[in-house]
């Protein structure tokens, strides 16, 4: 239960950061960004924290569900454009993998 | 029915359909085009569906597990803190990999969705597709689109390069491991970093450390962009 309760502080301290200096991030992204500052600045992950991490992280698809469902809402929009999507979403990966993979092979030729 | 009004009901047949979809996916031996997370959705909507219930009705229990996410999204900064260390051979042309790569099938995928459906709404949700599902549920609203349509796109995005990045690295002889790795991470996040696990230690380092990273950029990065 520590390693929650540190996963809240960082929340709520993302939640106080965010509102005060009117970030346009998420506050749960702001509380991330600040834990992982505070890891870094500590060197070390502390054992409750790594504990509660390896018990939770499995399980967050789970909790992705519920907003998920929210596709019903959507059928309209499926029904009428789902094919260009699922076209558009198979298409737009070719460049990336490319540009990706030409990066990793700039970096390699140059280091040779 | 009563039963099916009542918010605990929902939350708990989530859990139970997120638990039956964990036990059959190791049990079909991980099929790559049925992640847990499909299939328990599927589950969900067709369980709507039979007992005839609105998603306002459903959401008073979704909401129960939706509150959880904002603690497990904190959370993702111990495994990102944990593969930073593998960047420090190569940070440079990784940055370079992850920033250009992501911000490439986001741009091509808002213009191709601006020319050829020229919904705004539907464009702007786009942006978040490559990245972790619950950081584009968070980012999303942020941006104007939709949180359940950035989710299906993600989900989507994740099958789709899971299937295509490793046999199109390897036409184009690319495939070395951490190429591969951190296309999957990149493009597939979670589902790519997934089929990562199958294929070795150095691909799956690569992805998770891919993942968190343009996860972590997008939602940096992106809100900037659109304000």
């Amino acid at each position: 239960m520590t390693g929650f309760l540190i996963l809240l502080v960082f929340l709520v301290l993302g939640i106080l950061v965010q509102q005060l200096l009117g970030l346009p991030v998420p506050a749960s992204i702001t509380g991330m960004l600040l834990l992982l500052a505070f890891l870094v600045v500590r060197g070390s992950v502390p054992e409750p924290l790594r504990k509660t991490t390896s018990f939770l992280a499995p399980w967050l698809p789970m909790f992705l569900v519920p907003v998920s469902v929210g596709i019903v809402l959507h059928k309209q929009l499926l029904a009428e454009h789902g094919l260009a999507l699922l076209m558009i979403l198979t298409v737009s990966l070719i460049p990336g993998i490319l540009i990706c993979a030409l990066c990793m092979k700039i970096g390699r030729s140059k280091k040779s | 029915m009563t039963l099916f009004s009542q918010p605990m009901f929902w939350a708990t047949a989530t859990i139970a359909a997120f638990v039956a979809s964990q036990h059959s996916y190791q049990a079909l031996k991980r099929p790559v085009f049925l992640p847990p997370i499909l299939m328990a959705l599927l589950l969900v909507i067709l369980l709507l569906f039979v007992t005839d219930t609105s998603y306002q009705v459903y959401m008073a229990g979704g909401g129960y597990l939706h509150d959880m996410l904002g603690p497990l999204i904190v959370m993702l900064a111990v495994p990102l803190f944990m593969q930073l260390k593998h960047m420090r051979q190569h940070w440079l042309r990784i940055s370079l990999a992850i920033t250009a790569g992501s911000l490439t099938t986001v741009a091509v995928a808002w213009l191709l969705v601006s020319v050829f459906i020229g919904d705004e709404l539907i464009a702007t949700t786009m942006l978040a597709k490559s990245i972790t599902t619950p950081v584009a549920v968070a980012i999303t609203n942020e941006l104007g689109g939709n949180a359940a349509l950035v989710s299906g796109f993600v989900i989507v995005t994740g099958i789709l390069g899971a299937v295509m990045i490793v046999p199109i690295l390897s036409i184009l002889k690319m495939d070395q491991p951490e190429t591969v790795g951190l296309s999957l991470g990149i493009l597939a996040h979670a589902i790519g970093t997934g089929r990562a696990l199958e294929l070795g230690e150095t691909e799956s380092a690569y992805a998770a450390m891919a993942m968190t990273l343009t996860a972590t950029l997008h939602a940096v990065l992106l809100p900037w962009l659109m304000l």
